[in-house]
């Protein structure tokens, strides 16, 4: 079994750390039912593949709006279009780093095109026997959470 | 003579930091275009003088792949070279972009220096 989790919280670093310039401090993996992120923003990418789910970024309104600033050298003091489409597109490039790290574990996966949904407390769901867990990012401009529900074939 | 630039994606927050890490790499470029998508991108060139296309693959409406397809086959523009800037970097994919004409492939994310790299000597 690869080890999933490490590989989407190294694709955020380095998402982070080449692209957005924020420091942020990963937790531990959290794995039970109700450990939702506090979250007003939700960017979601289907996977597809030998590992199929989704992909989704959670984020309160203080975190997008500091993220999204980060990424385009500004002020942004709402949640807009921008906002809407920066968040969609961390998505689109922590889930393209997973890509990269199972594919070299022979696990072919595609990725579809972010999702972004307003709203509090947005939770995906699955069939049964889908495994899920959301790794926890601490940083300067408010936590966020970045979670994978899948079936690995 | 700096070269004029298309970006195609379908993220505008995207094109913007592209925009800017073309400037933070310190390359020496004309006007800078965008489009949205793959059929966006070819109604430009259709009418801008473009040197150089930065462009996705995985966009609505007309991916990157399709975008080069189409694009082979007008004889107008099918000779502007194109790069590929995408989180699509296996093999299979390039492989298949530069079968179909794209000249190099950068992967997201990236930094300025990185832009620099693949992109200066075409710059």
């Amino acid at each position: 079994m690869p080890p999933i989790e490490r590989y989407i919280t190294e694709a955020t670093l380095e998402v982070f750390a080449t692209m957005i310039f924020i420091d942020i401090i990963p937790g531990e993996p959290l794995k039970g039912q109700n450990d939702g992120i506090d979250s007003n923003l939700t960017s979601m990418i289907g996977l597809a593949g030998d590992l199929q789910g989704v992909l989704a970024v959670h984020c309160p309104e203080t975190a997008a709006l500091g993220i999204t600033g980060a990424m385009l050298g500004m002020d942004v003091a709402t949640i807009d279009d921008d906002v809407r489409d920066a968040i969609g597109e961390i998505a689109n490039m922590v889930a393209g780093g997973l890509k990269v790290s199972l594919a070299e574990n022979d696990i072919a996966t595609e990725l579809a095109i972010p999702t972004t949904v307003l709203g509090k407390a947005v939770r995906t769901s699955g069939q049964a026997g889908v495994s899920r867990f959301i790794v926890p990012f601490a940083t300067p401009v408010g936590d966020f959470g970045i979670e994978l529900k899948y079936v690995l074939h | 003579m700096a070269k004029n630039v298309l970006l195609v994606d379908d993220s505008s927050t995207m094109r913007k930091i592209v925009s800017r890490s073309l400037r933070q790499a310190g390359l020496d470029f004309g006007d800078i275009f965008e489009a949205g998508d793959g059929q966006e991108a070819l109604d430009v060139l259709e009418k801008e003088a473009v040197d150089i296309v930065l462009s996705d693959i995985n966009m609505p409406n007309m991916n990157g792949i399709e975008f080069l397809r189409e694009k082979s086959g007008r004889d107008g523009i099918k000779d502007i070279p194109v790069f590929m800037i995408s989180t699509e970097t296996g093999d299979d994919i390039i492989g298949e972009a530069k079968s179909l004409g794209a000249v190099g492939a950068l992967k997201k994310p990236f930094t300025p220096d990185k832009v620099n790299e693949v992109l200066g000597p075409f710059m």
